[in-house]
């Protein structure tokens, strides 16, 4: 493993064992809301840096697997663990759907249409609003809302926290597990050049649905972390716009490793969250954030990741012994 | 044997291959011609990303054009491009492997495989580098790798010395040559370094305005007054007298 790998596994495990203890009050579904947002940051990052491909329907994926999580929750007996993995997969699915046009489509025009998903499943999160324990398909009820089970492990919020870190390790995972295969060879040929790929026998079709599908499991499960965490999910946290902002922050915190997308769900849903806590506007962030996109797309390409790994390299060439 | 049989290709009006026919059956052929001849063309009608309007492509039983493009690298088809296409965010043996991660041979085949191809192209000390790190002389090789691995029928070189040195051009016509008896592929070599073509292909299809306009021999052809012409601009005449 290499050493940022080694070093991720520390921090989770550190992330897991003090964050629940030290948060308190608010700050505990704060944090798990971070790390659901940090598994669909991790989605959209994954496909931007691995094959060039912009998806701005991330955040409304994840309305997706809420919508499955919650709607399994209140119409079946199913543990909570069944439900989050359903949330997965048919996030997956819709997002191999979303692949069909990627295979003919790239640059702007890809990153419209996933835009305009996001547009329509905003108007029918707004329409239909989120299941909440009623009848019928939609299962929505205007008087009541019924429970959501949590696992086992996570009954209260402190342990769900640590439950939810524990997936978005696990998706982390499963991610570095691809980059290290025979998807991730084929992505970075891809990536490179789609007729080297072909001319590698690379099946692009195949590898880019492949791609979607991962990238719309992570935001599934994200989605479905969030529904266990809140209980009752609302539209307007799955605006396009928020997926238009999920990916600049993408941009910003580094698409090309892995706590780049954790410093893009921490900007995310902490920064603003900080801001309320100081008595200022929260409103104040997206201002922050586009300077901060400013200034990554400008100077710094690798975004925070980038300069932290820079600043960490520049520090090691100083250190007496080791070679730059 | 490498038959081309009526290869056809029209972008709209413009005739870019018309009915080129060609029987290759030395280990080391080439393809030549001027700007916009048709020979990149060629190479993309064999290799799948250009479909052809008419005609065949055969080896052996097999005929190229009835099978999806990358499917040709399963059967044994394999080329390089103008520009060396290796993936920056991958070490040289990643970038091997993710040719051999598509072909039908078992772990231990691959492995050796592999350390085939990097000792055959003096790669081996360089197999854990970055793509982006290397020399453009290094990613050539790294083309090269590609190219032999996993056992490979058809090789197709598109320009593989452009930029390259002398001396660099040199050695590489040398692998060049050396890839039948190490692979028992075919190889197809286009470029327009008439030396290189003269010293390592013993057959050459002179292509212009996406016709043939002579084939045989490589010594023949360059020797045909109407391949001078094609080359210099000169009427066929005047570049016979």
């Amino acid at each position: 493993m290499r050493m940022s790998g080694v070093i991720g596994v520390i921090l989770l495990a550190v992330a897991v064992v003090l964050l629940p203890v030290l948060a308190g009050g608010q700050w505990v579904r704060i944090f798990t809301s971070t790390a659901c947002f940090a598994l669909a940051a991790m989605g959209a990052a994954f496909i931007y840096a691995r094959l060039g491909m912009v998806s701005l329907a991330q955040v409304a994926l994840m309305g997706v697997g809420g919508w499955v999580f919650l709607r399994l929750n209140h119409a079946t007996a199913l543990p909570f663990e069944a439900n989050l993995l359903a949330a997965g997969l048919v996030t997956s699915v819709l997002g191999m759907l979303l692949a069909l046009p990627a295979l003919r489509m790239r640059g702007l025009y890809l990153a419209l249409m996933t835009l305009m998903v996001a547009g329509a499943l905003e108007i029918v999160f707004t329409a239909r609003q989120f299941p909440n324990g009623g009848t019928g398909f939609w299962g929505v009820a205007t008087s009541f809302s019924a429970t959501v089970r949590r696992p086992l492990l996570g009954q209260s919020d402190p342990a769900y926290l640590r439950y939810s870190l524990l997936v978005m390790g696990a998706g982390f995972l499963l991610i570095e597990a691809h980059r290290r295969a025979a998807p991730g060879r084929a992505w970075a040929l891809i990536r490179r050049s789609e007729a080297a790929a072909i001319a590698s026998g690379v099946n692009v079709t195949l590898y880019k649905t492949w791609a979607f599908g991962l990238s719309g499991l992570l935001a599934g499960l994200g989605g479905g972390l969030l529904a266990g965490s809140l209980g009752l999910l609302d539209a307007a946290t799955f605006r396009a716009s928020e997926s238009v902002l999920l990916f600049a922050l993408v941009v910003v915190g580094g698409a090309r490793f892995w706590f780049g997308a954790v410093a893009t769900a921490v900007l995310y849903r902490v920064a603003p969250a900080l801001l309320n806590n100081w008595g200022v506007d929260a409103d104040l962030a997206l201002i922050l954030f586009g300077a901060a996109l400013l200034h990554a797309v400008i100077t710094a390409p690798d975004g925070i990741a980038g300069q932290i790994l820079g600043f960490v390299g520049a520090l090691r060439g100083r250190m007496p012994g080791v070679r730059p | 044997m490498i038959a081309l049989e009526n290869l056809t290709v029209r972008f709209g009006g413009l005739v870019a291959l018309d009915a080129v026919s060609a029987r290759f059956g030395e280990p080391v052929s080439g393809i030549v011609g001027p700007n916009g001849a048709g020979k990149t063309t060629t190479m993309n009608v064999i290799s799948g990303f250009l479909t052809s309007q008419g005609g065949r492509v055969r080896v052996g039983d097999t005929d190229l054009l009835d099978l999806p493009p990358y499917r040709r690298t399963r059967w044994g088809l394999r080329r390089s491009f103008q520009r060396e296409e290796i993936a920056g965010d991958l070490t040289v043996e990643e970038n091997l492997r993710a040719m051999l991660d598509n072909l039908p041979l078992s772990r231990a085949d691959k492995r050796e495989e592999l350390a085939r191809a990097l000792d055959f192209t003096g790669l081996g000390a360089e197999r854990h580098r970055l793509g982006a790190t290397l020399n453009s002389y290094e990613r050539r090789l790294t083309d090269v790798a590609r190219c032999v691995i996993g056992r490979p029928k058809m090789i197709l070189f598109d320009e593989p010395a452009g930029g390259l040195t002398g001396e660099e051009t040199e050695h590489l016509g040398a692998l060049i040559l050396a890839i039948p008896g190490q692979t028992g592929a075919q190889v197809l070599v286009i470029d327009h370094d008439v030396d290189l073509i003269s010293r390592i292909c013993s057959q050459t299809l002179v292509l212009d305005f996406g016709r043939r306009i002579a084939f045989g021999p490589t010594a023949a052809v360059f020797d045909d007054p109407a391949v001078k012409a094609a080359y210099l601009g000169l009427e066929a005449e005047d570049a016979g007298a």
